[in-house]
């Protein structure tokens, strides 16, 4: 096998080259019957006994009653309910904990602070289909992060966000298991899922929606259509708990959505559509997503276009616009890595249907550089908002140590289609490595450069523990 | 000025916070490595893992499945099943007293505590709760003979799952615990085994996989449960669960003496389950979809056979799993098999209608013949290879040393063996060899019976449809193949569809037999060149842009730049620790985790789908007319999914190649046709 550095030699020499595609890349004709001899791809002829020891053993959640989460050992026999279903009764707290010292400079303001993050989520698990997850972040809210901030100077650097607010509360099932006597044979197809209660949503990559809100949804799943090999289809209402495109709450704000994903030999289609009913008819608006995720040869393919029309005047809440995105990646020979390619243009002003106070803008996946990490105020170093602006990242996502180490290089920028001088261009890496069963060690950094203003630049060594 | 100073200011600050970010990361890497310290897990050893065996087997039946003939009377009972009742009833012979030693023997003197040997007397005592299917056998040697080739008798012997749950496991940092290997061993799993080790140390009954208690102990009918079913537990004596209640049990019961059967703990001679429970959805899909719907608790859709199943025609007109594989005709509607269900101290109960306990299916296995189908008359446990009232004839690590493809035991063999050749001490003796050869050719002979048993079922499911030519031109010959889904019942390929490799291989040749195109063909290792292909991975051999597969696909979402396929869904690039917790969001809105999904593309119930190939000009010789060669094959795993899972070792000492070998000898055509095509020039 070529050594890594070898390998990164190559990629940088393709990826210079310009070319993208592997077959540039020196990929010989072959005649798949005829074998190479000494190939470093024929299989070799020699035991490889089990690697049983140091093998790792289940991590145990903090707090498990009833079966232990996935363990050895009899099962539970549970009890029947009325209607049929045999419920097996468990509960578990799991969840992860994160911690960061971190500098970041956007070019006009400094942050520097020590912040800490706690995701707590109790599972309680009655059968096979139906669950019930609870949340909480105790250490945030809104936005604001406890932990210690050197700067800016805003009095008293210490600071606690301690709450104990339900973050997540819901159930979800399906309905055909929870009411098995109706159905003894199982002849009928009631497989319909149901989830209701606060509950983060998520439709196309989070650009059409990313927010926690109070939603029921009814699915239907592992549909058999003729030309393709399965389809979903997901009907949600959602009635409070609504945060608009601004990131704030719209106590006025219903929702009502309908969305499809479906398989066929080539592709996942993927189309939604939401309606954002206003009950003071100030910014209703209708939005749409349509996706299409493939591969093409040795390229892995995304295109989303997203639309977004205020029924009536454009609103902080809601505005018309659209967005394209573009997502290419692929894996060099003779390793796991990716390269990629992302870009985004945003015509006019497009909003999303749903974005929680913590989500910024809907760009987030256009690369590291166009995403806040999610923990104090490290924000994107590119920013993530799509209005009028058009841009891209390139990076080589490096993986090191049986995939226990990573390293990430991104070369990212953006411009407005409708300001000039708002050219913003940014360097940025990213090294993370697991520590054990529960740890991974991060740093994060970069530097970027803005046509009009000052240099940004920003730095960060995090923390997680995973239980 | 004042702003210079506020800059030297602020390259101060950020200096200090850089020294600050250096001394804090070094703590936290102090910190971390303590706690990782703390993680370390107590290397597992094969001792640790010997579960001390106290196991009577009888001989085997001799007849093939399909050959049904009741076993002979036998009177009195055997003095083995005396012993294997003495062992039922917990008492403390020579036998349990020998293992019990065996196992403090091979434990560390100095660690060996009363603790330990009372954790010896326990698994001892476990055994009596999952009683094997060689007790079953006794009575039901029709059901044994079928499943003892089997799919579910396979489950846990794969090397090549124990490699890919064992990966996976490790991948997870163990987080996937017990989720895949409950469904492959649930003996094993219910007697508190290791998830990752050699299935030679296994407990026997655990080696079984889905043995016969796995679904005739389970009296609730669990729903969608990926598995996680309950056994009831308890010795032979205890009740069964099946289809049609203790009418004919309590007829039996009642001519003990006629039947050469006892119900008392106490009293020696056959045991027999005292109460046959009616269990109405034993004969129910739903009872199969227990096992056959897989989702990880975050919510991927792992399998959807009987998900399927539920959207489907079939359940529609109201066929059942086991209608179509259960029946007389592998993946047909068709009747039943009728007979007696058992033979009970050899006499056959009454009349009923019988179901076929080989379940075909795509599976087949690679193993040592000696080891596989189970054959209470081959193997012998470790712990037991030196009492001669053993039955078995070699342990499974002296049975990987008996070379069957050479010739041993056979009279061509033998009769022409060097002086000088040198057999393992285990097989000095050619009467051993001889024996050994005996026990290989019946599991052989029932191999090739489950072979034809897998084609018949295959083809049912996959079926080539038209075959028509839509160009044929100097320019380029273009024409396109139809396949078709021949079943209603659910989608092919089914189940673990992700890992089911069912292609078309397309060979053009021109009238001279040279090939000018050719698509689905094999790389060295025996894959097709798609993009796992470790040829096509490494850029040895060019992607095979035509090729036609229907199998699915795991996808992976990338940290940044979309999805790609991995041949295992365990998402390593949004973090360097996967670690497998119920999913946070809803699971059921979007059908899957956010970081993992299935890309199903295999054809829907009685659907169909054309493959379109083209031969570009460039490749015509002119020397036509043109013949394409179409082979519609299934394989039960891509090859490639071995370079994934070699990370943990293979168990019996396989090799990867052996392994690759052994699948791709598995392959089968399942439907191969021609066709000839002239090129046309200006309309000719």
């Amino acid at each position: 096998m070529r050594s890594q550095k070898e390998n990164l030699a190559t990629i940088f020499a393709c990826m210079a080259a310009g070319s993208v595609t592997a077959a540039v890349c020196g990929e010989p004709p072959g005649d798949a019957q005829e074998e190479t001899v000494e190939s470093e791809s024929r299989f070799p002829d020699v035991p490889m006994p089990l690697r049983l020891e140091g093998f790792p053993q289940r991590p145990k959640p903090i707090l498990e009653l009833g079966e232990p989460f996935l363990g050895t050992g009899t099962l539970d026999p549970g009890f029947e309910i009325p209607g049929g279903a045999v419920l097996q009764p468990s509960l578990m707290l799991f969840g992860s904990y994160r911690m960061a010292l971190q500098t970041f400079d956007d070019g006009r303001e400094t942050f520097s602070e020590w912040v800490h993050r706690l995701d707590l989520f109790m599972n309680a698990q009655f059968s096979g289909t139906e669950r019930l997850l609870v949340g909480i972040r105790p250490l945030d809210e809104d936005g604001d992060f406890t932990g210690y901030f050197f700067e800016p100077d805003d009095g008293d650097p210490s600071r606690g966000e301690w709450n104990a607010s339900l973050t997540t509360l819901f159930f979800e099932g399906d309905l055909g298991e929870m009411l098995p006597d109706l159905d003894r044979s199982d002849f009928k197809s009631n497989d319909i899922g149901i989830s209701v209660g606060r509950q983060p949503i998520f439709f196309q990559e989070g650009m059409l929606i990313n927010d926690t809100i109070d939603a029921v949804g009814l699915v239907r799943n592992t549909l058999l259509p003729k030309n393709g090999s399965n389809l979903r289809l997901t009907f949600l209402y959602g009635w409070d708990n609504i945060h608009r495109d601004d990131n704030l709450e719209d106590n006025s704000a219903q929702l009502f959505g309908v969305f499809t994903e479906a398989d066929f030999p080539k592709s996942t289609i993927a189309l939604d559509v939401v309606y954002i009913y206003d009950v003071d008819d100030a910014s209703s608006g209708l939005y749409w997503g349509l996706s299409g995720v493939q591969r093409i040869g040795y390229l892995n393919t995304s295109l989303r276009i997203l639309g977004s029309y205020a029924k009536d005047d454009e609103t902080p809440e809601v505005s018309n616009g659209h967005l394209l995105f573009g997502e290419v990646s692929w894996t060099p020979h003779h390793t796991h890595d990716v390269a990629y390619v992302n870009g985004f243009w945003g015509i006019d002003q497009f909003s999303s249907a749903a974005r929680g106070p913590s989500e910024g803008g809907p760009l987030g996946r256009t690369g590291i550089l166009f995403a806040a990490v999610g923990l104090g105020r490290y924000g994107a170093a590119l920013g993530n908002r799509a209005d009028d602006s058009v841009g891209a990242a390139i990076g080589y996502q490096m993986f090191l140590d049986e995939k226990r180490k990573q390293l990430v290089f991104e070369f990212g920028g953006r411009t407005s289609t409708e300001i000039s001088d708002e050219t913003i261009l940014a360097l940025g890496g990213r090294y993370q490595q697991a520590i054990g069963q529960h740890i991974i060690l991060r740093f994060d950094g970069f530097g970027s450069w803005r046509e009009e203003g000052d240099e940004g630049w920003g730095a960060r060594v995090e923390l997680q523990f995973k239980f | 000025m004042t702003r210079r100073r506020t800059i030297r200011k602020v390259h101060a600050l950020r200096r200090k916070s850089g020294i600050s970010i250096v001394l804090t990361t070094m703590l936290i890497a102090v910190i971390a490595i303590i706690i990782d310290g703390l993680d370390r897990q107590i290397p597992l050893t094969n001792q640790s893992l010997i579960v001390p065996v106290a196991y009577v087997q009888d001989p085997p039946p001799t007849t093939p499945p399909q050959q049904e003939t009741p076993p002979q009377q036998e009177t009195p009972p055997k003095k083995e099943k005396e012993e294997e009742d003495l062992l039922l009833e917990k008492d403390e012979d020579d036998l349990l007293f020998d293992d019990v030693e065996e196992a403090e023997d091979k434990a560390d003197p100095a660690t060996m505590d009363q603790e330990s040997v009372d954790r010896a007397h326990e698994k001892v005592f476990l055994e009596v709760r999952f009683p094997s299917a060689t007790t079953c056998r006794d009575c039901h040697p029709k059901h044994y003979r079928e499943w003892s080739v089997s799919q579910h008798a396979y489950a846990q012997m794969s090397p090549i799952f124990n490699a890919m749950h064992g990966t996976i496991l490790k991948l997870t940092n163990g987080t996937n615990g017990d989720f895949c290997i409950r469904c492959h061993t649930p003996v094993g799993m219910n007697l508190g085994e290791p998830e990752f080790m050699s299935n030679i140390d296994r407990h026997p009954t655990s080696r079984e996989g889905v043995t016969c208690i796995v679904c005739h102990r389970v009296s609730k009918a669990y729903g969608k449960v990926s598995g996680r079913l309950a056994i009831a537990e308890g010795d032979i004596l205890q009740p069964v669960y099946g289809p049609t209640g203790n009418e004919e049990l309590t007829r039996v019961l009642a001519n003990l003496s006629k039947y050469r059967v006892v119900t008392d703990p106490d009293q020696p001679g056959r045991k027999i389950h005292t109460e046959a429970r009616k269990f109405f959805q034993i004969n129910q899909s739903g009872f199969c979809g227990t096992c056959h719907d897989v989702t990880l608790v975050n919510g991927f859709r792992l399998e959807e056979a009987f998900s399927e199943y539920k959207n489907s025609p079939a359940a529609k007109r109201g066929v059942t799993c086991q209608d179509c594989h259960m029946a007389t005709q592998p993946g047909v509607d068709s009747e039943y098999e009728e007979g007696p269900a058992g033979f009970v101290g050899g006499v056959p109960t009454m009349p009923r209608k019988l179901t076929n306990h080989y379940f075909a299916g795509p599976d087949y296995p690679i193993i040592h013949p000696g080891i596989f189908p189970h054959n209470s008359a081959a193997i012998v446990e470790e712990s037991q290879k030196d009492d001669p009232t053993a039955e078995g004839l070699a342990t499974i690590r002296e049975w990987l040393t008996f070379d069957y493809r050479a010739g041993w035991g056979t009279d061509e063999f033998e009769d022409n063996v060097p002086e000088d050749y040198e057999f393992p001490e285990r097989w000095q003796s050619i009467d051993d060899r001889y024996d050994a050869r005996e026990i290989v050719e019946d599991n052989l002979e029932l191999l090739e019976w489950g072979a034809e048993q897998r084609l018949a079922i295959l083809k049912v499911g996959y079926r080539l449809g038209e075959i028509e030519t839509v160009q044929s031109d100097p320019q380029r010959i273009r024409f396109k193949i139809e396949v078709r889904n021949g079943t209603d019942g659910h989608g092919v390929p089914t189940g673990f569809d992700a890992e089911r490799l069912v292609w078309l291989q397309v060979t053009v040749t021109d009238r001279n037999g040279e090939v000018v195109m050719v698509s689905g063909d094999l790389d060295p290792n025996g894959d097709v060149r798609d993009l796992h292909s470790l040829y096509v991975h490494n850029g040895e051999l060019p992607l095979d842009k035509q090729l036609f597969s229907l199998q699915s696909k795991f996808i992976t979402r990338n940290l940044r730049g979309g999805e790609r396929e991995q041949v295992l869904a365990v998402n390593y690039s949004l973090d360097p620790l996967p670690f497998l917790r119920p999913e946070t969001r809803s699971s059921v809105l979007l059908g899957r985790p956010g970081g993992a999904r299935k890309h199903k593309q295999g054809l829907a119930p009685l659907a169909s789908r054309w493959a379109t190939y083209t031969v570009d000009g460039s490749a015509l010789n002119g020397q036509g007319p043109y013949t394409v060669n179409i082979k519609l094959i299934a394989a039960m795993i891509p090859i490639n999914l071995l370079s994934e899972i070699m990370l943990v070792g293979f168990d019996y000492n396989m090799t990867p190649r052996e392994l690759a070998d052994g699948i791709r000898e598995g392959h089968l055509v399942l439907w191969e046709r021609n066709k000839s095509i002239d090129v046309h020039v200006n309309g000719s």
